[in-house]
């Protein structure tokens, strides 16, 4: 009876300090995913203070995929976690570093858009780099939401939508080399632009790398009886 | 006392113990009688008692049984109490069901959220607004609802702070959403659709904004050419006079347009005012020469300044803020009183204080004073020449430095007027 007790304790806490790493793997989507929209929106605005924002900002997201990547190191090394929960670790680690990388590319885009700002703006205010920065942001949402949830029907439904950005990226390097032969002066600025669009392009890709991890998560287990199973597993690991 | 069942038992106990004595009298063995006679006493109420469990645990369908005396009463009453609670319950959960509809059809959206901020429950408009589901019970809400602004104001815990947001679901729609604590630790997220009073309150702001500027240049025109006109000798004598009060009112126009114009600029610029370093001591030595050179003045303008304390904000703001409430007070007073302007920390928050001993105003005026376009008296203030918007630009102003405006007044008396701003605005100069 006492040592059952025991278990159930250390099986709680285990379970908090899980469900703590998620909740920051959470808040760091989060961070992220305003880091895109304002990049985007200093772009479209032609902001260059909030372009900069941006760029100072993004040691936040570094710092806490640094910490995240800590616990999850020692989570491991203490607990030893096995089947569910080793998947959701691993899942985590490999989470955090994509995110790390959008991080990495809305800094890149807030860059450029203080950049593109000080330079004179085209007539469109780079409304086809805001429909892929729409599109992209989205599908980053989604795919957080799908983490969240432990939604593997979602996550599926993002991967299909990275079709879409593929094809405005398309149809953005069309544009953009139409626009450098009508005018070589511009050739600087629409680098820049591709730039931008090819950086989107990749976010899109990391966050369709977070929908694989959530259907890898979540594959060939009933997920609503995680808790259960959690605590089932921890007597075994706890002894063995 | 109600004649309970009471007698009827201990009179039946009575003749049992009665007819034990007897038989025991009778027979012999008195003892052997008297246990015989209350095991079976004992025998009969087990008996009852095990009726009732088996009675208790059928349906509440099932008539009481009829027993004699004290085990009839028992079953009446208890048949009565179930009856009651059973109703009770139905009610309830009708009350319970109704809730739940009305508050699944509310136009709002409503979230639940126990003390570690998990959903305890959603309204459909969550879903509309918020893009929760149902099945995100016992979800953390910062999972789903994970812009830093949110997460930071759910931290804050203000019941009095409205958070102005665009909605996670479509960036198109804006919400306001409201924490309201309930019970000890939980907590009910409000979330309100916005987009349409946005859309309105912007629409207007462009519009005020377009149509000063549109006015501003025909207005120029027409004051440049009374200007000229005022000034020609060959003016017939009956002419001058009404042109230069067009003149006047002309030049009056354009400062209200200018006022109008600047509001706008406020209204569109940042909530939080720039922090640049304020020489509010050369501000005030500044704006009191302007005082004196008035033609028709208060006799006695005082100035007190902690010369030492300035101020972190934007310089232009301040100063059409603080022009406005001397100006005020220059105004309303007569040419015997006196305006006093005084500039010091109070504790530690920066102070401004201008109190004047003119003509006071009403206390029911004081709360919408800082209105575009209301006037206290329709009459005074039109003569004076003001524009209606100083203390719409004021408030402003102060909004955007965090400080507030209080007001003193008395009528007859004279009124004071105090902008307070907050301690981390203070600047001291060694």
């Amino acid at each position: 009876m006492e040592h059952q007790d025991i278990t159930h304790h250390w099986s709680r806490r285990f379970n908090a300090e899980l469900e703590a790493v998620r909740n920051n793997v959470m808040s760091m989507g989060g961070m992220v995913e305003d880091q895109l929209r304002r990049a985007v929106e200093a772009l479209e605005r032609g902001d260059s203070a909030l372009g900069e924002e941006v760029v100072r900002d993004d040691h936040k997201v570094n710092r806490l995929e640094v910490s995240i990547d800590e616990e999850c190191s020692r989570i491991i090394a203490r607990r030893q976690p096995t089947a569910s929960d080793l998947r959701l670790i691993m899942a985590i680690i490999k989470t955090i570093t994509d995110l790390e990388r959008i991080g990495d590319e809305a800094e890149k885009i807030g860059y450029l858009a203080a950049r593109l700002a000080l330079q004179e703006r085209p007539v469109d205010r780079y409304r086809g780099l805001r429909h892929i920065g729409d599109l992209v942001g989205g599908m980053l949402h989604q795919s957080l939401d799908a983490f969240a949830r432990l939604d593997p029907e979602l996550a599926m439904q993002v991967l299909r939508d990275d079709k879409a950005v593929d094809q405005e990226y398309d149809a953005l390097t069309r544009q953009a080399i139409t626009l450098m032969m009508e005018d070589p002066r511009s050739i600087r600025r629409v680098l820049d632009m591709l730039w931008v669009g090819r950086a989107l392009e990749r976010i899109g890709d990391h966050a369709k790398n977070i929908c694989e991890y959530v259907v890898y998560m979540v594959h060939g287990k009933d997920i609503r009886h995680v808790a259960i199973e959690d605590a089932e597993r921890e007597v075994g690991g706890e002894n063995g | 006392m109600t004649p309970g069942p009471w007698g009827y038992v201990l009179f039946r106990f009575a003749a049992l113990l009665g007819a034990a004595i007897l038989f025991g009298t009778l027979f012999g063995r008195p003892f052997a009688w008297l246990s015989a006679f209350l095991l079976a006493y004992l025998g009969w109420h087990l008996w009852h008692l095990w009726q009732l469990e088996t009675w208790l645990r059928k349906k509440l369908g099932e008539p009481p049984r009829d027993a004699a005396g004290l085990w009839g009463d028992v079953y009446a009453k208890l048949h009565r109490v179930r009856l009651q609670s059973r109703a009770r319950k139905k009610r309830l959960a009708r009350v319970l069901k109704e809730f739940r509809k009305s508050t699944q059809a509310l136009p709002d959206a409503g979230v639940l959220l126990d003390a570690d901020h998990e959903i305890a429950w959603v309204n459909k408009a969550a879903g509309k607004l918020l893009g929760l589901q149902r099945e995100d019970r016992g979800q953390r809400i910062e999972n789903l609802l994970r812009a830093p602004e949110f997460v930071e104001f759910l931290r804050q815990d203000d019941p009095e702070r409205v958070l102005r947001t665009s909605s996670p679901v479509d960036p198109e729609m804006r919400l306001a959403l409201q924490v309201v604590p309930y019970g000890e630790t939980q907590r009910l997220l409000l979330a309100r659709d916005t987009t349409h009073a946005y859309r309105l309150e912007s629409v207007r702001r462009t519009f005020v904004a377009n149509a000063s500027h549109e006015l501003r240049s025909p207005l120029t025109v027409i004051s440049g050419y009374l200007d000229a006109l005022a000034e020609e000798p060959d003016l017939v004598e009956h002419w001058r006079e009404p042109v230069q009060e067009m003149a006047r009112q002309s030049e009056r126009m354009r400062r209200i347009i200018e006022d109008l114009l600047t509001l706008s600029r406020l209204e569109a610029s940042g909530a939080e005012a720039e922090r640049e370093r304020v020489d509010i001591a050369g501000m005030l030595a500044s704006l009191r020469k302007e005082a004196v050179a008035r033609p028709e003045r208060p006799a006695v303008i005082e100035v007190e300044v902690e010369s030492q304390l300035g101020l972190w904000g934007a310089e232009s703001e301040i100063y059409s803020a603080f022009a406005n409430i001397i100006g005020n007070a220059l105004k309303y007073t007569a040419a015997d009183g006196s305006v006093h302007i005084r500039w010091r920390l109070e504790g530690d928050e920066p102070c401004l204080t201008v109190t004047d001993t003119g003509v006071g105003i009403p206390a029911e005026a004081i709360p919408r004073l800082t209105e575009r376009f209301y006037r206290v008296d329709k009459s005074r203030d039109r003569a004076t020449g003001g524009t209606g918007l100083g203390l719409a630009i004021v408030k402003h102003v102060l909004q955007r430095h965090g400080a507030w405006l209080e007001v003193e007044s008395e009528l007859g008396q004279g009124s004071s007027f105090t902008c307070r701003f907050p301690a981390e605005r203070a600047w001291l100069k060694d």
